[in-house]
């Protein structure tokens, strides 16, 4: 740095920045990595990270459900006679539903979060939501995720990403991970360039058509014991592009999936949650 | 006529090559797509449309040109313009895929949009193929790359799976010892059907798809899509929500941009360059976030409107932060600057001229890197580019000048490219501060109504992503909520082939820099 930047140096930028702050300037050392509330002060009031029922939503009026399942367009609501059903796999967070039935369902700001199975993603309608999101800082999850990293994989853990036909959403907030704010190689987490280092295949998009082999092959390069990370709504159930003449309807189709992160796209948390998940399912039963 | 279309129909396909060429040479067109669509249960066979966009004026020449089906086994053909406009040939390979129709004289009639795999005869895009139609795999089938022969030479095949992480595409390049002699690009890999599925969906639907076309550029598409329905319904959005899918077009070509300077000064080899670009599109993304509860800005568009809106306070936010990102970024850009390492790497590299440019038919930043002067904010303004006063539109006779010099200074190399970004970062967000300033009227949405819609009205829809000029052209159905045709034309389709010779006798090492500032999408591509 030359002696005209420091001159310049700004004083710091103030909380108002949202998240994002560093001390004195860009140029300097003291950015501050995210250690804030995912729940309440981090997420922004109007983000769509989740939609759930509305709590107090009458299971005899079919009505506004079917007005939802009508306007879904990635086919995530389903009316049958024993009430709806809410598939967060599919669900692409549009907020088209609550637009046209808010009686029947809320989009809320705290994310999907990701689960080990296909079926948990699957939502009956209750009497009562599941409350809220995970409530942990990244910081929160990173330690426990450099823990369990540190007993099962000694120190590291090497990801493969793969883009198996996404529309490139998913990989704008992947890359973020390793941006100064996520930095997840704090956390001892890193990204490598072949499947044959990795320990975690992290997979988005259709599986389309043609690159179903390539996915494959992808996954047998991969040495065990390795797990499977769908991400986003169109690698756990083809989200909006469902299942076609050019697509598989998820990636699950065409190799086995560990965990299943719903968004489109989930943002940075919830891949480090899902992560997390991972991490825990390379374990000696998984190994063995 | 229909607003700035102007549609000529064109009797005999056979003679499409010399309008074609009447309208290139006789009116500047240049070919802006190719649209198949298969309309033999409606207007009778095949039409063609082939929309030239005319330099220096706002007017888009469509010729509309029939093609009668022949029995099964028997292609339909049409001639080929593909030796006349060399960026026909990617065109006639899709329609030939899609829609089984061929090009006779067609210099280039290899698979491209459904690979080897595919069986022959599978044709997605006509009306009697059903979407979930699963075809069985050809397991023998080989691509024909063009091969170079010579001492010495050898090939490098690279991807559909990359090392960074970025979207799948197949280069097979040849080199002689560390030049890169020829390359060969093959996409399509992410290809997800986005056209034929439209055609399921509702008007409304199909604006989520638009944004799902390529993820970055979720605002720039669903507005080309919703203002082509709009154009087809003749209505037009209040002047505020205009306004607010303007402010957030310019939003999303900021963090793009950013992250695209980020990516090229860490294929440079400075990686601390990368961490604080990344910090402020990280800082940007966090704004989308506010601004559309999305941080890549999905949701904001809608036919008739938007659903989002800047309250006083937080046009006031946005304005703010964003001022405070740009001192930032002249910050870190000044640093850059001064580093000989980085400015050493992407000076010279990855040249394309400017008649290849214009041959080639690029758009948006790789084509004004090259000296051509063509946005399509400015070429065909539309919503609240119509009137701005930013140095897109041309000012005073100086100005003009000094821009015209400029343009004719740009490079087309890499260094080009990075100062083309680094530029529309700054007026990106001057505009963001102008319009936000402006900010008037209600929200409500001028809704389209079924019966505004005649039925198969068409129209084209456009806007300037941070690639460059997005082009759709719809077709509605006969009932006024659905899609009969949805054609998409991003930038990156027109810029790939630019990839192919701006490697030629550079080394391979600096493929990864060339390839990022041309920032193309592959999703945008494979549709």
């Amino acid at each position: 740095m030359t002696e005209g930047e420091k001159a310049e140096d700004a004083p710091a930028s103030k909380a108002s920045n949202r998240g994002v702050r560093h001390s004195g300037s860009i140029l300097g050392n003291h950015v501050e990595t995210d250690k804030m509330l995912l729940e309440g002060t981090r997420s922004v009031p109007g983000f769509r990270g989740d939609v759930i029922f509305q709590p107090y939503a009458s299971r005899l009026d079919a009505e506004p459900f079917k007005r939802g399942e009508e306007v879904c367009a990635s086919k995530a609501i389903a009316v049958g006679p024993e009430g709806a059903a809410l598939d967060k796999g599919k669900c692409i967070m549009c907020g088209m539903c609550q637009q046209v039935a808010p009686q029947a369902f809320k989009m809320v700001n705290s994310f999907a979060v990701p689960v080990t199975t296909r079926r948990d993603l699957l939502v009956a309608q209750m009497p009562a939501p599941p409350e809220g999101g995970p409530s942990q800082t990244v910081d929160e999850i990173g330690a426990k995720l450099s823990h369990r990293i540190k007993k099962l994989l000694g120190r590291s853990l090497a990801i493969r990403e793969v883009d198996a036909g996404s529309c490139n959403g998913c990989e704008v907030e992947v890359s973020a991970l390793n941006n100064p704010v996520y930095d997840i190689e704090r956390f001892g987490i890193h990204f490598v360039a072949s499947p044959r280092h990795a320990d975690v295949l992290l997979v988005t998009g259709v599986a389309s058509r043609n690159l179903e082999l390539a996915l494959r092959r992808t996954f047998e390069a991969t040495p065990d014991p390795k797990v499977v990370v769908a991400v986003g709504a169109c690698a756990c159930s083809g989200g909006i592009f469902g299942d076609t003449y050019a697509t598989s309807g998820g990636i699950g189709k065409v190799v086995p999936v560990d965990v299943f992160v719903p968004g489109c796209p989930p943002r940075p948390e919830a891949l480090l949650y899902g992560l997390l998940l991972a991490v825990d399912r390379v374990g000696p039963a998984s190994s063995a | 006529m229909n607003g700035n279309e102007v549609r000529v129909e064109v009797e005999h396909a056979s003679d499409l090559r010399g309008i074609c060429v009447s309208v290139r040479d006789g009116f500047r067109g240049r070919l802006a797509m190719i649209a198949c669509s298969d309309e033999r249960r409606t207007a009778g066979g095949f039409a063609l449309r082939h929309v030239f966009d005319v330099e220096g004026a706002d007017v888009f020449i469509v010729l509309v040109s029939r093609v009668e089906d022949r029995e099964p086994g028997l292609p339909p053909t049409y001639p080929s313009v593909a030796l006349l406009i060399p960026s026909a040939t990617l065109y006639e390979r899709e329609i030939k895929d899609m829609f089984g129709l061929v090009a006779e004289g067609s210099p280039d009639s290899r698979p491209f949009v459904l690979h080897e795999q595919w069986p022959e005869d599978v044709h997605p895009l006509r009306k009697d193929y059903s979407l979930q139609t699963k075809q069985p795999r050809v397991e023998d089938g080989r691509y024909q790359f063009l091969e170079v022969e010579g001492e010495g030479v050898s090939e490098i095949p690279v991807g559909p799976v990359h090392a960074g992480i970025i979207e799948p595409g197949h280069f097979r390049f040849s080199i002689l010892g560390e030049t890169v002699v020829n390359l060969e690009t093959r996409l399509y890999y992410t290809h997800r059907g986005v056209e034929k599925l439209a055609e399921n969906l509702s008007l409304d639907q199909a604006v989520l798809l638009s944004e799902r076309i390529s993820g970055d550029e979720a605002v720039a598409n669903s507005a080309a899509y919703c203002q082509a329905i709009e154009k087809i319904a003749g209505v037009e959005p209040p002047r505020r929500a205009m306004q607010v899918r303007a402010v957030c077009a310019e939003m999303e070509r900021v963090y793009n941009h950013l992250g695209t300077l980020a990516a090229l000064s860490l294929d440079a080899g400075f990686a601390y360059g990368y961490a604080r670009l990344a910090l402020l599109k990280e800082r940007m993304m966090r704004l989308n976030e506010e601004v559309a509860g999305s941080r890549l800005l999905f949701g904001v568009n809608r036919i008739g409107g938007v659903n989002v809106d800047f309250t006083h306070q937080l046009a006031r936010r946005a304005v703010e932060e964003m001022g405070q990102v740009r001192g930032d970024f002249e910050k870190v850009l000044k640093l850059l600057r001064s580093e000989s390492s980085v400015m050493d790497r992407l000076s010279g590299t990855g040249r394309i001229q400017m008649e290849s440019a214009v041959e080639m038919g690029l758009l948006g930043v790789a084509a004004r890197s090259s000296g051509m002067d063509c946005d399509t904010r400015k070429d065909h303004p539309y919503g609240a580019y119509r009137g701005m006063k930013t140095d897109l539109r041309d000012g005073t006779r100086r100005q003009i000048t000094e821009r015209m010099i400029k343009m004719a200074k740009a490079g087309g190399d890499v260094l080009a490219r990075f100062e083309a970004r680094v530029g529309e970062v700054m007026s990106s967000m001057d505009m963001v501060k102008e319009i936000l300033e402006d900010l008037d009227g209600d929200l409500r949405l001028n809704l389209v109504a079924e019966d505004m819609l005649e039925p198969f009205g068409n129209a084209l829809g456009y806007a300037e992503s941070h690639r460059g000029q997005t082009l759709h052209w719809v077709m509605v159905g006969g009932d006024g909520n659905s899609v009969f045709r949805y054609k998409v034309r991003t930038a990156s389709f027109a810029n790939w082939p630019a990839i192919e010779l701006a490697v030629l006798n550079d080394i391979v090492a600096d493929f990864p820099l060339i390839n990022k500032s041309l920032d193309l999408s592959y999703a945008g591509n494979d549709l």
